[in-house]
């Protein structure tokens, strides 16, 4: 019996449950309410009564986490009370709860906010802008706006209601900072000059005799871009981060969670894969493999590729560019 | 693609973050990984992120003004070695001071040989009235030891040579009294020692009145009085040495001339006071007896205070010249003295009985530096001859 109810927990299955209750989500997508011994585990270990937040108001939030995640599970997947008690456990509830408490203008919150986070966010926001006047202002921009100053249809608006406590709230603030600065700079880009020098616009090149027919360079491009467009979207971002935005292996190593010889060692092999996939769409394409092979050898400067474009390319139209205002 | 995808067309704050901490499940983290991959905003916010939060992990790369920690320059380690080194010399000084200050009691230790500390005893034995003169001196405490200014460093070491070597009260001549055994001598003793005369080179131990008189001597008291007595002695001695030496003074005392001999010996070695005294001899045994006596007892003084370099002794007079040449007087055996007003030219530098007269005639003779000479019958007239 024990075996049983051993085996029953470990698939998310409590003795007290039914065992329809086990899954908590169905095709509906609506989260069942959390169970009530899990709820008083997670509102204690949160520590949501220093800031006035009662077991029931604590449950909305989780629900509400839950819901907008799916409890970190594929759309449509069907979470068991095993993966509700682990989505809720691996949340950072008194972030959480700090955060809510604060969009709730919770003054004893913002408080140990304020404690916690202000130098903090002041140094990311410098160390984003890149100019410690820049950096205060984003800062103090940020601040405003999380105290709820923004208004929509009346009601008072603070970016930490967005805050779903999946990572630190401090990593949630500095992507934020990163956030706001892109789309400033961004936005205040596009209302330059177009004289300005600094623009990002490369000068044309020279216009020089193409090497090879225009009919083989068009069918290299097509070949590229076929090779691109089935990398997955690890060797695409790799390639990307690496070549298009000149990063460096150390920067895109934490992202990855790997060491910066992986990344080395995964663009050697991405570079060669996209190599051989290029003559292979070549060679489909009828050229032999010498003429493809020769195809390879061309000037990058003669093809009328934009890698970037490709990139994008691919995108579904929901992901197209959309600077946050 | 959630809501938060479709809502913003980006991933939001969270999501990023969330990928960034490694915090995504898998499915949700292809996802965002596609997204990256194909839009450079995305990308360039989690890479802005991530280089805040790196700086944040480095604070020494930070731009902000952090609180000021920063310590003077003297309370840097560089500087920590002036205080030891300080500490060290300091240590060093003392042990220094300490070894040196320790150092002189193995010296008072040393023993002196036995035939030089023991010399001036015979003087001691041949004037038994000394011992009641060194009696009647109250002693300072019952215990004469309570009486010395010594460490008990020094006490034990004296103690613990007690049996080794006994010397005279006489033979410690040093500014720190002798042990009330006289065993130890000190080494400061022993250098005055050396210009002590050793006239009576007698071995034998002290006699136990003797001993036994000093025991209950102040030990400064019998250190003054033994100075006085030796340089009381001296003179006397010097005359003694003269008639061994065969002087062109008579001997006028058979007892002393008696007394001469094998003990007298080591007259030689004695630097004598002055040359005055080797000229002259003394007339008188019982005073003269009496004049060291009183010396050693410190009742015999010019009232000058100095010294005197040469004395003429007649029946119940005697005449002294001190050092600064003045002449005195005393009727009663030295024990008031008057000085004698100047009657002649120059400094008086010897007094004497004029040869061939008797001791009661008592007429003396008075020498001045350039050698002229005045006479006179009681010593206050003077006569040049």
């Amino acid at each position: 019996m024990s075996v049983v109810i051993a085996y029953l927990e470990f698939v998310g299955i409590t003795p007290s449950q039914p065992v329809e209750a086990s899954a908590v989500t169905g095709v509906s997508g609506a989260p069942a309410p959390v169970c009530a011994a899990l709820l008083d585990e997670l509102w204690r270990d949160s520590g949501a009564a220093a800031y006035g937040l009662a077991q029931a108001e604590f449950s909305r939030i989780l629900e509400s986490v839950a819901a907008a995640q799916n409890y970190g599970l594929a759309p449509g997947a069907a979470a068991s009370r095993r993966h509700q008690g682990d989505f809720f456990r691996s949340l950072r509830l008194a972030d959480l709860v700090l955060a809510r408490a604060c969009a709730n203008g919770h003054e004893g919150a913002w408080e140990h906010f304020l404690a916690l986070y202000g130098q903090p966010l002041t140094r990311a926001a410098i160390a984003i802008a890149g100019s410690e006047t820049l950096g205060r202002d984003l800062a103090d921009q940020l601040y405003a706006e999380l105290y709820g100053l923004t208004t929509r249809e009346g009601v008072r608006r603070s970016p930490l209601d967005s805050y779903k406590g999946r990572g630190s709230l401090l990593g949630w603030l500095r992507t934020t900072l990163a956030q706001r600065h892109v789309d400033y700079y961004r936005r205040t880009r596009r209302e330059l000059p177009l004289d300005d020098p600094s623009d990002g616009f490369d000068p044309p090149a020279a216009v020089s005799e193409p090497q090879m027919p225009a009919s083989e360079l068009s069918l290299l491009s097509k070949a590229v871009e076929v090779a691109l467009h089935r990398q997955p979207a690890e060797e695409k971002f790799l390639l990307a981060a690496y070549y298009l935005d000149q990063r460096t292996l150390l920067e895109i190593a934490p992202l990855l969670h790997v060491h910066e010889a992986t990344i080395s060692r995964k663009l050697r092999r991405v570079t060669g894969d996209l190599r051989k996939q290029i003559l292979q769409n070549l060679q489909r394409l009828g050229l032999s493999k010498a003429a493809a092979q020769e195809a390879l050898g061309v000037d990058p400067r003669d093809l009328t590729l934009n890698l970037k474009k490709i990139l994008q390319s691919s995108l579904p139209e929901a992901f197209q560019e959309k600077a946050t205002p | 693609m959630n809501s938060t995808f479709q809502l913003d067309l980006h991933p939001d704050a969270d999501s990023l973050n969330a990928f960034a901490e490694q915090a995504l499940g898998v499915p949700e983290r292809e996802r965002i990984l596609a997204h990256l991959a194909q839009c450079s905003r995305c990308r360039q916010v989690i890479f802005l992120a991530q280089q805040a939060a790196a700086e944040a992990e480095s604070p020494a790369l930070l731009p902000v003004a952090r609180p000021a920690t920063s310590y003077p320059w003297y309370k840097s380690w560089s500087f920590a070695w002036i205080p030891a080194a300080a500490v060290a010399a300091s240590l060093a000084l003392a042990v220094t001071l300490h070894s040196r200050h320790a150092s002189p009691a193995p010296e008072m230790a040393v023993n002196v040989p036995q035939s030089e500390l023991a010399a001036p005893q015979p003087v001691l034995q041949e004037q038994p009235h000394m011992i009641a003169t060194h009696r009647a001196v109250p002693p300072p405490a019952a215990n004469s030891t309570a009486g010395y200014a010594r460490s008990a460093e020094n006490r034990e070491l004296a103690s613990s040579r007690k049996p080794s070597v006994e010397i005279s009260p006489a033979a410690a001549p040093s500014a720190e009294p002798p042990s009330l055994s006289g065993t130890i001598a000190p080494s400061a003793g022993e250098s005055r020692e050396a210009s002590v005369p050793a006239v009576n080179a007698v071995p034998a131990p002290l006699p136990l009145q003797a001993v036994e008189t000093f025991k209950s001597e102040p030990a400064v008291t019998a250190w003054q009085q033994k100075q006085r007595q030796m340089s009381n002695t001296l003179s006397s001695n010097a005359n003694t040495s003269q008639i061994s030496r065969e002087s062109t003074f008579k001997r006028k005392d058979a007892a002393r001339v008696s007394r001469g001999g094998s003990a007298y010996a080591a007259a030689p070695r004695m630097t004598t006071k002055s040359s005055y005294t080797n000229t002259f001899d003394a007339v008188s045994a019982q005073p003269r007896a009496k004049a060291p006596a009183l010396r050693a007892t410190g009742n015999l003084k010019l009232p000058s205070g100095l010294a005197a370099v040469s004395t003429a002794t007649a029946p119940h007079l005697i005449l002294e010249i001190d050092l600064a040449g003045a002449l005195f007087l005393s009727s009663d055996s030295g024990l008031h003295w008057q000085q004698v007003a100047s009657q002649w030219t120059g400094r008086a530098t010897e007094v004497r009985v004029q040869e061939g007269s008797t001791a009661s005639a008592g007429e003396f003779e008075l020498k001045n530096d350039s050698g002229s000479i005045w006479v006179s019958a009681d010593g206050k007239s003077w006569t040049a001859k």
